[in-house]
């Protein structure tokens, strides 16, 4: 580990270029946030404290939408991430045609959003959606896909670990690439088995890799907008609203203070979220990792 | 390691429904692209068809289509250029040189991830306004390399710090620069990483919508603008849609197949022997 003098002339095109573009915005937002602001009526702007906040703390709706944010977000990246493992490691041993059928797993992430989730959209219609014609067929039942709440939240997840799998999938694979290969060759001499190999080289060696994956996508599903707009619009009833459906309607109606500690406090969440996980995972080996 | 029949067929048996359940939206929407709105809620669901190609000729004739591909590619590239080299400079600053708060400052790194867009637009068209930089690319770049930086920085800290501090020795004593061990030693070795970097950048810029949508008015209007405006009052106009999504996916695909033959193991093999 070399003494700090050189590094800052590494580090400080990057950060000062994101400080300065996401910082300015963010004070903005926060300061916005202390003010009764209504669009339609502009000369009615007033200071207010931490008025918007507390309206949130009490507000039912509110609390409701961090459970089903929470839930949506647990959820979905558990999935992604224990299928995006899987794929990874069924990767990192070569097989026929291993290289066309990888590119056919990453097709998702190239679909754009909106439209990725209007075609689920007709997938899962009850009427004429394909999905029901084949499982009616096979006597597999007619799920309500978007129309029970419960279902409907299981649809967004689905439609979210559809797009975002092969995400978790080329993290880690790439992940996987780079582990010398050596240490499993010994490992193998030493007559260790898959699973051995596994839990006491793979698993250490990736943690930070994983740790990483699972924080980008755990952070990107608990403001995710696109997909949940365009298949449920929250609804049925209050099943899929998540916090940023709330943050979008507030928006709508021109509350810019209540939007604002909207996204404020999606921030100190998501914040809060990702430093346990990180303090959870990283602290017991005691930051061997980076 | 040889494949074995047994593995070959267990492998094969694990992703038939993998690949069935990623692709089959997939080739629903291309499908689609080429069926009239009809046959596209047929029942029971069309496999065999009379293609049209009406939905693509609609689209490119009714909108400047290649202009605004050309507005996606140049931003995209400008954006994975962008955080590739903000990223991998940083990324080894973090990686290799220790200061007292370079965890707080790295955490800080993330936090500017965790705001949602929708909050973010309106003080970032406010600053675009300011500086006159509305509607045009390096207005849309800037924000997008600011989504991507993060993640590259994060990812890359991660393929760094396992490159072996030895042959970086080695090659200093040899006589090479930080920034000289950092391209010749430090890129070819984690190139899976950047690899994967520089899919993710291109991809936030290329599917990019709200800011898209808030931040070009004719000039650098993006795919997912135009995309998004066949979802019209009267209900999406699905032929279309798929038909432009089909071709907003193609230069996709073209670039993942360049840049996959770096998405290799074995760089670090042999480079650190006893």
């Amino acid at each position: 580990m070399a003494a700090g003098g050189a590094g800052r002339w590494f580090l400080l095109p990057g950060l000062a270029f994101l400080f300065t573009i996401d910082l300015i915005p963010l004070v903005y937002s926060a300061w916005v946030s202390f003010y009764n602001w209504w669009l339609i009526r502009p000369r009615d702007v007033r200071f207010v404290g931490l008025d918007n906040y507390v309206r949130l703390g009490v507000d039912p709706e509110f609390n409701r939408a961090v459970v089903v944010t929470t839930l949506f977000t647990a959820g979905a990246v558990a999935l992604e991430f224990l299928a995006g493992l899987g794929l990874a490691l069924l990767f990192a041993q070569p097989f026929r045609f291993l290289r066309p059928i990888r590119v056919l797993l990453l097709l998702p992430l190239f679909v754009v959003p909106v439209v990725g989730a209007t075609m689920w959209r007709v997938i899962f219609h009850p009427e004429v959606g394909v999905l029901n014609h084949y499982l009616t067929t096979f006597g597999l039942g007619h799920p309500p896909w978007l129309s029970d709440p419960t279902w409907a939240l299981v649809s967004i997840t689905l439609v979210d670990a559809w797009r975002t799998i092969p995400f978790m999938f080329l993290v880690i694979y790439a992940g996987l690439e780079v582990l010398p290969a050596e240490l499993f060759e010994a490992a193998a001499v030493d007559g260790a088995s898959a699973w051995q190999s596994f839990r006491h080289i793979t698993v250490p060696l990736l943690t930070y890799i994983m740790l990483l994956a699972v924080l980008i996508r755990g952070m990107d599903a608990f403001r995710e907008f696109d997909i949940i707009f365009v298949l449920t619009g929250g609804g049925p009833g209050t099943a899929t609203q998540t916090i940023q459906i709330l943050n979008y309607r507030a928006f709508g109606l021109g509350h810019m203070g209540q939007a604002n500690a909207i996204g404020i406090v999606t921030l100190v969440l998501v914040a809060v979220m990702c430093f346990v996980l990180m303090r959870a995972i990283l602290r017991p080996r005691g930051a061997a990792q980076a | 390691m040889k494949p074995t029949p047994l593995r070959a067929t267990l492998t094969g048996v694990a992703l038939l429904p993998v690949l069935a359940w990623t692709l089959f939206p997939i080739y629903w929407i291309t499908t689609a692209s080429f069926k009239t709105e009809l046959a596209l809620y047929a029942k029971p669901p069309q496999w065999l068809f009379t293609p049209i190609v009406d939905n693509y000729t609609r689209v490119l004739t009714n909108i400047p289509f290649v202009q605004y591909l050309k507005n996606s590619l140049v931003i995209a590239l400008g954006t994975t250029i962008g955080s590739l080299v903000l990223g991998t400079l940083a990324g080894y600053g973090f990686a290799r040189f220790r200061f007292r708060g370079s965890e707080a400052v790295r955490f800080l790194v993330l936090v500017t991830r965790m705001a949602p867009r929708m909050v973010l637009v309106v003080p970032y068209y406010l600053m675009m306004q300011r500086l006159g930089l509305l509607d045009t690319y390096t207005g849309l770049l800037v924000a997008y390399v600011s989504f991507a930086l993060p993640f590259s920085i994060w990812l890359l800290i991660g393929f760094f710090v396992d490159v072996p501090l030895d042959v970086e020795e080695a090659a200093m004593i040899d006589g090479c620069s930080r920034l000289g061990v950092l391209v010749r030693i430090v890129i070819p070795i984690a190139a899976p990483g950047l690899v994967v970097a520089a899919i993710f950048a291109f991809l936030v810029s290329w599917n990019e919508f709200l800011f898209a949508l808030i931040l070009s008015g004719v000039e650098a209007k993006t795919l997912p603008v135009v995309i998004a405006g066949l979802n019209t009052d009267a209900g999406p106009l699905y032929g279309e849609m798929s038909a432009a999504a089909v071709m907003v996916m193609l230069p996709n695909i073209v670039m993942t197949l360049v840049l996959q033959r770096y998405l290799v193991k074995g760089l670090t093999l042999g480079a650190v022997k006893g």
